[in-house]
C-alpha cells in the first residue's frame, strides 16, 4: 500500500466528530489521574467530576446537534452520524448521569471503591456512543465488547458480596456466549460476502451498506442466513429476549442498584440501537426481512408473555423489574419489526426507549433510597408504608411504575401507544394482540408494588421467628430530590405534550 | 506444497465452535466452562483466517486482532470473578452458585 493510498484512508478520519466519546474517555482517564495527584480528603469530589464531565457531554451534544458530521460516514465507513445515532448519544449520557446520582447513594453504604466505579462507568458510555453509530461489524464488535467487559466488572462490583461476585460470574459466561454467537455469525457473513464465486460479493464485507447490497444479491443463501440468525442470537443476549433471558433476573438481583440500572436502560438501548441498525428500515439485513421478521416476531411474543407472566410471582423488588424489563424488550420488539415496514416505527422505538428512561431510573431512584446494607435483598415488604413516611419517594415510585406499566396520560402509555399504532400499520396484528395482553398483565404486579407503598402499614416484626428488621432507608439530599421530582415530571410533560421530542424522533 | 481446501477449515472450525458451545451448556465446572468459551472465540477466528485468505481481503485477517485483545480482556475479568468467588466459597462448580434463587 502506496503513502498515497493511506494517506486517502485517512481523508474521512473526522476526529471531531466522535467528540463527546473522546472527551468521555479523556474525563475518565482523569479521575484515575486526580485519585493519584488529589490527598485523600478531597477523593470525595472525584465523582461529582464525573458527573460534571456526563453534563459537559451532554451539553457539548446538544449545542451540536446538527454538527457537519451528521448524515456522513467517517473512518473509512466505521462509523455513521446519524439523528439515531445523536439520539442514543444523549440517551446514553443522561443514562450514565443518572447512575452517578444513584451511586451516589448506594456506594457510600458499601466499603468499594467509587473512583473506579465513575471510571468504568464513563468508559463504558463511550462505547455504547460509539456502538450506536457503527456502521461495520469490526466497530459493532470491539465496541460492544468493551461495553460489555466494563459491565462484566460493574456487576461484580461489591467485591465483599457473594450475590454480586455470583452475579457477575453469571454474567460472564452468559456475556461472553452471546459474544461468540454473534462472533461467529459475523464471520460466516464475511466468509460468504467475501466470496468470489457469488453474484454481488464485495471486498468490504464487514460494511453495513456492502453486506446489505450482497444480501439483496443473494436473498436465500444458507450460510448467510445462518449468519444472520447468530447475530441476532447475540444481540437477543443483549437485550434479555426470550429464550435467551435466563440471566436476567440473577444478574440484576445480585449487581448492585445503580448498575442494575445501567444494564436496564443504557445496556438495553445500545442493544435496540444494534437491532434498529441491522433490521429497521435500510438496515443490513433489510434484504432478509423474510427471515429476521418471523424470527424477532417469534421471540417478541414469548419475551412480552415469559417477562410479564415471570415477573407475576416475583417478592425481589430487583427481579421483579429485571423481568418487567424483559416485557419491556419484548414491545420494543415489536417495534423493530414494524420499523422493517413503517417510517413511525423508528421513532416510535426511540420515543419508548426515552419514556422506559424517565421511568425506569424513577422507579430505580426510590429503590437505591430504600435498599439496605445487603444490596441484593430488596423485598416488596419494605416499601410498606413508603408513601406515608416519605410522600416524595411514594410519589415518584407511583409515576414511575405508572409510566413502565402504561397507565395514561403519562409517557410510557404514550410510548406504547405508539408503537401498538405502528405495528397495527405493519400489519402485526397476532403480536398486538399478545402485547395487549401483556400490557394486561403487568398492570396487575405494578399495581401490587405500588399497593405495597401506599395501602400497607409497616409493622416491625415481633416475637419468635419473626422476619429480619426492615432495611435503614438513606435520607434523600436536595439533589436526589430534585432529580427525582424532574424525571417524575418529565414522564407527566412527555405524556401530556409529546410534540417536540414526538417530532423529534420522527426524523431519520 | 499440500493446501487444505476452504471447505476443511471450515468445516474444523464448526466442529470446534459446536464443541465449545456444548461445553459452555454442558459442564458444570466454571474453569472447563471458561475454556469452552474460548474454543468459541478460536473457532471463530480459524474460519476468520480461512475466508479471509480465501476471499482475498484483509478486513478478517484485522478482526482476528480484535478478537485476541477482546477474549484477553474477557478471560481477565472472568478469572478475577472465579478468584474472588472462590475466595468465599470454596467451589468452583456452577451448581455451586446458588445465592441468587426465588
Amino acid at each position: 500500500m502506496t503513502l498515497e493510498a493511506l494517506r486517502l484512508a485517512a481523508a474521512d478520519n473526522l476526529w471531531g466528530a466522535i467528540m463527546p466519546e473522546l472527551m468521555l474517555g479523556c474525563i475518565a482517564l482523569l479521575l484515575l489521574g486526580l485519585e493519584i495527584v488529589l490527598p485523600r480528603r478531597l477523593h470525595g469530589v472525584i465523582p461529582d467530576v464525573a458527573a460534571a464531565g456526563l453534563l459537559g457531554t451532554l451539553l457539548g451534544l446538544a449545542l451540536n446537534w446538527s454538527s457537519v458530521a451528521v448524515g456522513r460516514e467517517t473512518f473509512n465507513g466505521l462509523l455513521f452520524h446519524g439523528t439515531s445515532g445523536q439520539l442514543m448519544r444523549v440517551f446514553f449520557v443522561l443514562s450514565a448521569l443518572f447512575v452517578c446520582l444513584l451511586a451516589r447513594v448506594t456506594l457510600p453504604r458499601h466499603t468499594a471503591p467509587r473512583v473506579e466505579f465513575h471510571h468504568i462507568l464513563l468508559v463504558v458510555t463511550a462505547a455504547m456512543m460509539l456502538l450506536a453509530q457503527s456502521n461495520h461489524f469490526v466497530m459493532l464488535f470491539v465496541a460492544l465488547e468493551a461495553a460489555t467487559i466494563g459491565l462484566y466488572l460493574l456487576v461484580g462490583y461489591f467485591r465483599g458480596s457473594t450475590a454480586s461476585l455470583e452475579a457477575g460470574l453469571k454474567f460472564v459466561v452468559m456475556g461472553a456466549l452471546s459474544s461468540g454467537l454473534l462472533l461467529f455469525g459475523i464471520v460466516l457473513l464475511y466468509g460468504v460476502a467475501g466470496n468470489p464465486a457469488l453474484p454481488g460479493h464485495t471486498t468490504q464485507a464487514l460494511h453495513f451498506a456492502e453486506l446489505s447490497r450482497f444480501l439483496a444479491a443473494n436473498p436465500d443463501n444458507f450460510v448467510a442466513s445462518l449468519g444472520v440468525v447468530l447475530v441476532l442470537a447475540g444481540v437477543a443476549f443483549k437485550i434479555g429476549a426470550f429464550p435467551f433471558q435466563i440471566w436476567v433476573p440473577d444478574v440484576y438481583q445480585g449487581a448492585p442498584t445503580p448498575v442494575t440500572a445501567f444494564l436496564a436502560v443504557a445496556s438495553k438501548g445500545a442493544g435496540f440501537a444494534v437491532l434498529m441498525a441491522l433490521c429497521g428500515q435500510g438496515g443490513a439485513f433489510a434484504a432478509y426481512g423474510w427471515l429476521t421478521t418471523p424470527v424477532l416476531t417469534a421471540i417478541a411474543a414469548a419475551t412480552l408473555l415469559f417477562g410479564n407472566i415471570a415477573a407475576l410471582t416475583q417478592h425481589n423488588v430487583k427481579r421483579l423489574i429485571g423481568l418487567s424489563g424483559v416485557s419491556h424488550a419484548g414491545f420494543l420488539l415489536l417495534g423493530v419489526i414494524a420499523s422493517a415496514q413503517t417510517p413511525m416505527a423508528a421513532g416510535a422505538v426511540y420515543f419508548y426507549l426515552f419514556a422506559y428512561l424517565a421511568a425506569s431510573f424513577a422507579v430505580f431512584g426510590v429503590m437505591a433510597h430504600v435498599a439496605g446494607q445487603d444490596d441484593s435483598e430488596q423485598e416488596l415488604d419494605h416499601y410498606h408504608g413508603l408513601a406515608k413516611e416519605n410522600p416524595l419517594l411514594g410519589a415518584v415510585l407511583a409515576i414511575g411504575l405508572g409510566s413502565l406499566a402504561g397507565i395514561p396520560p403519562l409517557a410510557g402509555f404514550m410510548g406504547k401507544l405508539f408503537i401498538l399504532v405502528s405495528a397495527f400499520q405493519a400489519g402485526a396484528r397476532a403480536l398486538l394482540a399478545v402485547a395487549a395482553l401483556g400490557v394486561v398483565i403487568s398492570i396487575y404486579y405494578y399495581f401490587g408494588w405500588i399497593k405495597a407503598a401506599f395501602f400497607e402499614t409497616w409493622t416491625p416484626p415481633s416475637g419468635e421467628g419473626a422476619g429480619p428488621a426492615r432495611p435503614e432507608r438513606s435520607p434523600v439530599t436536595p439533589v436526589a430530590a430534585f432529580v427525582l421530582g424532574a424525571l417524575a415530571l418529565a414522564s407527566i410533560a412527555i405524556g401530556f405534550y409529546p410534540g417536540p421530542l414526538g417530532e423529534l424522533l420522527t426524523l431519520r | 506444497m499440500i493446501s487444505a481446501s476452504l471447505n476443511a477449515y471450515v468445516a474444523v472450525s464448526v466442529l470446534l465452535f459446536a464443541i465449545g458451545l456444548l461445553g459452555v451448556l454442558i459442564r458444570r465446572n466454571t474453569l472447563v466452562v471458561f475454556m469452552c468459551l474460548e474454543l468459541m472465540l478460536v473457532a471463530a477466528t480459524l474460519a476468520l483466517v480461512a475466508f479471509s485468505r480465501h476471499n482475498g481481503t484483509m478486513d478478517g485477517n484485522v478482526l482476528v486482532f480484535f478478537i485476541l485483545t477482546v477474549a484477553a480482556a474477557e478471560v481477565a475479568v472472568g478469572l478475577a470473578l472465579i478468584v474472588a468467588l472462590f475466595r468465599r466459597r470454596r467451589t468452583v462448580q456452577l451448581d455451586g452458585l446458588n445465592t441468587l434463587r426465588n
